[in-house]
């Protein structure tokens, strides 16, 4: 068991510090060795305007990403919860997870060409697109994007939320009924209370997906049109392996990284909170 | 339960929304499930058979999608001309062996984290934790620099090694729920009996031997459908399966027929594996934060 954690403490701790190291330094792939350089790839990111949208558009994908997958995940777990089918619907809709990202974002970008997509051809007969292509412009590249990490995430949402209303104590809901509840107030009142932490849980998760899976991204739009989908990941990958600006790249990792933890340890805070009741084994 | 039968009246109202919902079960399964199928179909499909779309508007021109003579040269190029199986083997043994080898010390690490206590122990779970959820694209640059001076790039061991960098963490935090789950009386027994401690694990193992294989797999899943390490870690020597599908793609002939084969070939397995081990699935993803 030390040697593992021994291991791990290598390839985990020691890249971070690295980090933070070549963050203060002018990094040299050529071998030169690197240079102090007064903190200068921090001022110049304070002044950089591609790494504060990178940051805004990755809030604004995920706060899309989130709403959509969200409020679909509800509805189609308290549908399923109830549907006679439920077993083999919840089977097919886990499929899109099972794909690498990568490939779901070439199906995708196939799915889109605007000379033989079928959702392009799909589109554009509904009348909704209009002469734009999907991908190629700024304003529903994102939309693009957005739909295809819906595609592929929302199963994740309908699964924990399924966990979740399975766990809502039918007492609470009969009590609730016997006041003169009808279903629509019952779920406002009693559901969705008892599926917060679960949600909250999901959207942690979710969150920390972005910023770590950039596969279908990368191959959809590559952070264009005019860097409308560039998020900060992918601005990060530009940085660090197109332009070779290592240090530069560190010190935009530091601060991914750093948002990172907090994350975590918001999410393993709900996680060791006893009153969330999600450790709960005995189901009722 | 009475008590909601006699609610059940069969209004109009109450038609019109079990009809809404079964059309949008419905929609949402098409949406579910159509890029799979048109992936499928298409990767059979020759290139000018797969380029036909109908003409906008035009609703009835949907069976072009079905007009053409099923080919099988796709997958030939794949596997004959290209070096796909090649490909296939680097991404069994490099997801296989990381899994392994995650599970193997992730179970004796997850134990020790279970049964002992110690200083700092909830400081060591958390940095467990964050290695896992830690942003590839954040730490590549140090990392490819360490795999390069002991010469692991572009090697399968190499390969290997950068998958249990986040397999073995989630290999570890999942397994220690399921230690915590096994009442420590049984190892104990054992040890008054004059077993050692690595006899009592070895004695509790059965116990959680069904989750250990499913979040194997889970491992597995993980570092088959990784792109990024793959690149960057594994360029040259260690091609995977979705780096390779990658490629397919080129500047002037993105070749779209042995994309979509390639796309079946890499989903397909994985698409099994991941019904077989169903309901252990949400507590993998979830970090063991929910189970079933």
């Amino acid at each position: 068991m030390l040697p593992a954690i021994a291991v791990l403490a290598c390839i985990t701790i020691y890249p971070f510090l690295w980090l933070i190291w070549m963050s203060l330094h002018k990094v040299d792939i050529g071998g030169a060795g690197d240079v102090w350089n007064n903190f200068k790839n921090w001022s110049r990111l304070a002044n950089d305007a591609k790494f504060k949208q990178g940051w805004w558009l990755l809030l604004k994908y995920s706060a899309m990403c989130m709403f959509a997958e969200v409020g679909l995940g509800i509805l189609l777990a308290v549908i399923l919860n109830r549907s006679r089918w439920e077993k083999l619907l919840v089977t097919i809709f886990l499929m899109p997870m099972m794909m690498a990202p990568i490939v779901a974002g070439l199906v995708w970008y196939y799915l889109y060409n605007s000379t033989f997509g079928w959702y392009h051809w799909l589109l554009q007969s509904a009348g909704i697109l209009g002469e734009k292509t999907i991908l190629a412009d700024t304003g529903t590249a994102m939309l693009g994007i957005v739909i295809v990490d819906v595609w592929q995430w929302t199963p994740l949402i309908i699964l924990i939320v399924l966990a979740g209303l399975k766990r809502v104590p039918s007492d609470q809901l009969e009590a609730n009924m016997v006041d003169g509840a009808g279903e629509i107030r019952n779920f406002f009142q009693i559901t969705l209370p008892n599926l917060y932490p679960f949600l909250l849980i999901a959207i942690l998760l979710r969150f920390m997906d972005n910023f770590r899976f950039i596969d279908a991204i990368l191959v959809l739009t590559g952070g264009g049109p005019a860097d409308s989908t560039k998020i900060l990941p992918t601005y990060l990958f530009d940085v660090s392996f197109k332009f070779f600006k290592l240090g530069r790249g560190a010190a935009i990792a530091v601060t991914l990284l750093i948002v990172t933890i907090v994350l975590g340890l918001i999410l393993v805070k709900v996680f060791e909170n006893p009153a969330s009741k999600i450790n709960n084994q005995e189901v009722a | 339960m009475a008590s909601s039968e006699v609610v059940q009246y069969n209004t109009p109202w109450r038609r019109a929304i079990s009809i809404g919902i079964g059309v949008f079960l419905f929609v949402y399964l098409l949406w579910t499930t159509l890029p799979f199928f048109i992936m499928f179909v298409s990767s059979f499909k020759d290139l000018l058979e797969a380029f036909k779309l109908p003409a906008v508007g035009h609703w009835a021109g949907v069976v072009v999608f079905f007009d053409f003579t099923p080919t099988i040269k796709h997958y030939l190029n794949l596997f004959v001309d290209l070096s796909f199986s090649t490909y296939l083997i680097n991404s069994i043994i490099a997801s296989a062996g990381s899994a392994v080898i995650s599970i193997t010390f992730g179970a004796m690490c997850a134990y020790s984290l279970s049964r002992f206590e110690f200083r700092g122990k909830k400081d060591l779970f958390f940095w467990i934790i964050s290695t896992r959820m830690a942003p590839v694209v954040a730490v590549m640059v140090p990392l490819y620099a360490i795999f390069r001076g002991a010469g692991l790039v572009g090697t399968l061991p190499g390969l290997i090694l950068a998958y249990t960098t986040f397999n073995l963490p989630f290999a570890v935090w999942i397994l220690k729920g399921f230690f915590d789950n096994v009442p420590y009386a049984i190892e104990e027994a054992q040890m008054c009996d004059g077993g050692t401690r690595y006899q009592a694990f070895w004695s509790i193992l059965p116990l959680i031997a069904p989750g250990m294989g499913a979040f194997m797999v889970l491992c597995i899943l993980f570092a088959w459908n990784d792109f990024l390490f793959a690149s960057i870690i594994g360029s040259g020597g260690a091609k995977t399966l979705p780096v390779a599908t990658r490629e397919l793609v080129q500047p002037q002939n993105i070749q779209w027929g042995s994309i979509m084969a390639a796309g079946v070939v890499t989903t397909i397995p994985m698409m099994f594996l991941g019904f077989l081990i169903r309901r252990y699935l949400i507590t993998g993803l979830t970090m063991g934060a929910v189970r079933e």
